[in-house]
């Protein structure tokens, strides 16, 4: 089993990034990296047990995931991977958001675990981790940063 | 059932972070607030039921805390008092260090739940979460940031 394991600090309060990323349909309006999304069989996104079916861009295939669980207590939820062109089975991911009380913002860790099917893992971690749970918190950072 | 939650970023990795602060005997090393420490009967600070025997700085205030759990794995150990100058009852707290890999810096947390038994209550959970839990921050910080 792999494990990927990325956290960051977000420069703003932890409702406003919440509010940002709790849309489970939401990604490609704010990740450079994924284009189009719905939601399958018209589900509210907020629907355990929906299944997302987004692009990544610049042609690189689609992925389906299914929202497994959401909490807006715990500013979390975690999704697994149906179908998608990473070589990877067995993959489930969890992003939970934590406030960093002094100086009000908030800690992003982003963790998924999955086996490899195809290839080099090292690479496989590099498109998970830094690649799509890194680049996230980067441009989370800045877009609040151009808000200010 | 009051409950006070801080957290802070402190400028250091966290195994680096986790070995200065997993002693439970270490108070005196870290935390400006506290004068001296001892762990009672001559246990190990990371017997799990061990009680450490502290005073503060300001007053000499003698409080005693028995360590509940400890997790190398988790980065967090958790304490409950048993004697303490401040109005509280049934008080229990942890600590958890998180990494931060952008920055290979540590996110703490420190957090408590507790019953004030006298005084407004506020002023209690107050006092706790700035002069205890981010007074302690800052000063893990002042000692161990890289920059």
């Amino acid at each position: 089993m792999t494990k990927v394991f990325v956290s960051a600090v977000v420069d703003a309060p932890i409702d406003q990034v919440w509010g940002k990323v709790r849309d489970f349909n939401g990604l490609p309006q704010w990740h450079p990296r994924f284009s189009r999304s719905h939601i399958e069989d018209g589900l509210p996104s907020d629907c355990i047990g929906c299944v997302r079916n987004f692009d990544i861009a610049g042609g690189g295939g689609t992925i389906r995931e299914r929202l497994l669980t959401l909490s807006d207590l715990d500013h979390t939820f975690t999704y697994c991977i149906l179908t998608s062109p990473l070589p990877v089975e067995g993959y489930v991911a969890t992003l939970k958001l934590f406030p960093v009380t002094v100086g009000n913002k908030t800690l992003g860790v982003w963790t998924a675990e999955f086996r490899v099917t195809n290839g080099k893992e090292a690479d496989v971690v590099e498109a998970v981790g830094n690649g799509t749970f890194g680049k996230a918190f980067e441009v989370l950072n800045e877009f609040f940063a151009s808000r200010r | 059932m009051a409950k006070v939650y801080r957290s802070a970023v402190i400028d250091a990795p966290a195994d680096v972070v986790w070995t200065y602060v997993r002693d439970f005997n270490a108070l005196p090393k870290w935390h400006p607030a506290i004068a001296t420490s001892e762990i009672e009967g001559g246990l190990p600070s990371d017997r799990v039921g061990c009680v450490r025997r502290f005073t503060r700085r300001s007053d000499g205030g003698l409080l005693r805390e028995r360590l509940l759990a400890l997790s190398d794995a988790d980065r967090t150990f958790t304490y409950n008092i048993l004697i303490s100058p401040m109005p509280v009852a049934n008080y229990v707290a942890t600590m958890r260090f998180t990494p931060i890999t952008a920055g290979n810096k540590t996110f703490a947390e420190w957090w408590a739940e507790f019953d004030v038994t006298s005084g407004p209550e506020q002023v209690t959970v107050t006092d706790i979460g700035d002069n205890v839990f981010v007074a302690g921050f800052a000063s893990i910080n002042s000692k161990l940031a890289k920059h």
